[in-house]
């Protein structure tokens, strides 16, 4: 009986890891290969795509600025969110079910057709530019296409649904009698919020923090329709080289740092997170 | 913070607000103190509601509702997209190009593919790690979760060149078609099946099937009568991600798509660094308005609990 569960997974399993380890393989061993022209490549591999990534300033300025709009998008998307979510998971009302929906819906809806949107919302004729001139906020029209808080707002866009979903369930799993026994004992709804609540919702914040800004860091959708080809992400960057100059060997180093830095990035925090949650046990 | 002292008698009412906080208890004066400060944090929540929700539904209504714009001129751009519409017309719809409707249905049938196929891969996978005993556990868990670490972008690359690779080995070359895309989005898609069967199954109690084994079920009959009714919900919330990660996916599909096989996003990605006009937001609407009826039905089968439950533990 309890052999046969295993079995189960054999072929799943080998589908899985087939894909998973045949895609990952190829991309990596291109990109020790140097691009030749027409499409070639160099017949012996070498680490030259690498130490041009490392070496070139303008392919660490391109990382940088992906991780600093990642971070913003993740932050923005967790801080707005939050309340949300709280508000949602614990003042049940009969609008909940509704707002739910609106939630849910954000997250089903392809992000070209949200930026559509944007465009219209935010351009120089729009209703966000004529409420500032109108109250006098700022004189002359302003554009945020092709500028890296267009980037941002995009990337928000796309996540926030899903975000506030994650941090929905997250609040869902503290029960409310925590809250209420912090109440009883004669502690403010701030005060419960911030010493109750917030603290046992943290690990379930980082996880949506770092999901948030793991789908940021691939997007590459916002960032090619919003950026305007003036805010240039690693994403777009590895679409163009791939794409535009059929440069196999470069794209694909160029994917193998963003792959890195995206898993690197999750380990460090997640054994942050160990470690801070273990010190928090120990004390308590 | 320190108004702690406000009530003298702190009761647990602010903290669950839904319940009509009694008099009786505290003094006149202070009850009224406490309703005022419920009062006021009410106001501050439903105006951040208001504010957050009108800002992330805007986009959207701007589309559905430029839609029904009358062009200003013979010459639309985007920029020319009235909101709010002047003069209500349909034409924009009746102007879809063939290319965009055509794309809509294919992302369709590829999204009910992809969703099938992720659910073959994944009910088994999921049921496998948790009722499994194994060594190595950790590992096939984490190579049926990696894919959710993965960037997009990286995904869409490296099953390009997989293709190519393959293709130059056998001679069948799939980037470009109707496969590659569905290889492609079942490797994305699996693991949101294995994250939400598997949150059913640890739940689920184990006693239920015993008791279906013990009263003589054969095991095939104790799966279809007793389990799978039991992780349907998980199977169909997992089913509906799964969906949904195909048919809003642009960055893996503009790679793999080709002219013959396009999926609806990147159509409208395309027309929109092309050749934009209104009747793009009119095929957007329409696109809209299917998730509107998703939303809807998996609100009805499973509720939005079922929908939200965690999937990443």
């Amino acid at each position: 009986m309890k052999t046969r569960w295993g079995m189960l997974l054999i072929v799943p399993l080998v589908v899985s890891a087939a894909l998973l380890f045949g895609s990952q393989f190829v991309f990596l061993k291109q990109s020790f290969f140097v691009d030749l022209p027409f499409g070639r490549k160099a017949a012996s591999w070498s680490l030259a795509n690498y130490t041009r990534i490392l070496t070139d300033p303008y392919y660490l300025r391109t990382l940088w600025l992906t991780t600093y709009i990642s971070l913003a998008v993740a932050a923005a998307c967790v801080g707005f969110g939050f309340p949300i979510a709280k508000v949602l998971a614990r003042r049940p009302s009969r609008w909940t079910t509704f707002l739910l929906c609106a939630i849910v819906l954000t997250s089903f809806i392809t992000t070209v057709i949200q930026i559509f949107g944007i465009v219209i919302v935010f351009r120089a004729d729009g209703p966000i530019n004529r409420a500032l001139l109108a109250l006098g906020i700022v004189d002359r029209p302003f554009t945020i296409i092709g500028t890296p808080l267009g980037v941002i707002v995009g990337l928000v866009y796309a996540s926030f649904g899903f975000g506030v979903m994650l941090m929905y369930a997250i609040v869902r799993t503290i029960p409310v009698t925590l809250d209420e026994a912090a109440a009883i004992h004669g502690a403010t709804p701030l005060r419960t919020l911030w010493r109750v609540v917030l603290p046992l919702c943290l690990p379930g914040l980082i996880v949506a923090f770092l999901t948030i800004f793991n789908t940021s860091m691939g997007a590459f959708t916002s960032a090619a329709l919003l950026g305007g080809g003036r805010v240039i992400t690693l994403p777009v960057l590895i679409q163009r080289t791939m794409l535009l100059d059929v440069k196999y060997g470069m794209a694909g180093a160029l994917a193998a740092l963003l792959l890195l830095f995206v898993v690197l990035m999750n380990f460090v925090s997640i054994a942050i997170l160990r470690r801070f949650r273990s010190v928090r046990l120990a004390t308590v | 913070m320190n108004n702690a002292g406000i009530a003298p008698h702190p009761s647990p009412l602010p903290a669950s607000g839904e319940r009509e906080p009694s008099v009786s208890e505290a003094g006149e004066g202070s009850s009224v103190r406490v309703l005022r400060r419920i009062r006021w944090r009410t106001l501050v929540t439903v105006a951040y509601f208001i504010v957050i929700f009108t800002v992330l539904l805007a986009p959207l209504v701007v589309v559905i509702g430029g839609s029904f714009s009358a062009p200003p001129n013979e010459r639309v751009v985007m920029s020319y997209v009235e909101f709010p519409p002047k003069r209500l017309t349909l034409e924009w719809y009746a102007r879809i190009p063939h290319a965009q409707l055509r794309a809509l249905g294919f992302s369709f049938v590829l999204g009910l593919g992809v969703s099938f196929a992720a659910c073959l891969l994944g009910v088994p996978t999921a049921l496998g790690l948790v009722r499994g005993r194994f060594r190595g556990k950790p590992i096939a868990s984490a190579i049926v979760r990696a894919p959710l670490q993965i960037p997009h972008v990286v995904s869409g690359i490296a099953f390009l060149q997989l293709f190519y690779a393959v293709g130059d080995l056998g001679g069948a070359y799939v980037q470009g078609t109707t496969a590659g895309l569905f290889i492609g989005h079942v490797f994305m898609a699996t693991p949101f099946v294995v994250g939400s069967v598997m949150a059913v199954l640890q739940r689920m109690n184990p006693r239920l099937e015993e008791a279906a084994c013990v009263l003589g079920a054969s095991p095939w009959r104790t799966f279809r009568r007793v389990t799978l009714p039991l992780i349907a919900p998980g199977v169909f919330t997992g089913a509906l991600y799964a969906f949904i990660v195909s048919f809003v996916d642009v960055p893996v599909a503009l790679f793999l798509a080709s002219p013959d096989a396009t999926t609806f996003p990147v159509e409208l990605f395309n027309s929109m660094e092309q050749d934009f006009n209104p009747s793009s937001l009119a095929s957007a609407s329409l696109a809209a308005g299917f998730a509107i009826v998703l939303v809807f039905v998996a609100q009805r089968v499973v509720g939005l609990d079922g929908l939200l439950k965690p999937k990443t533990q």
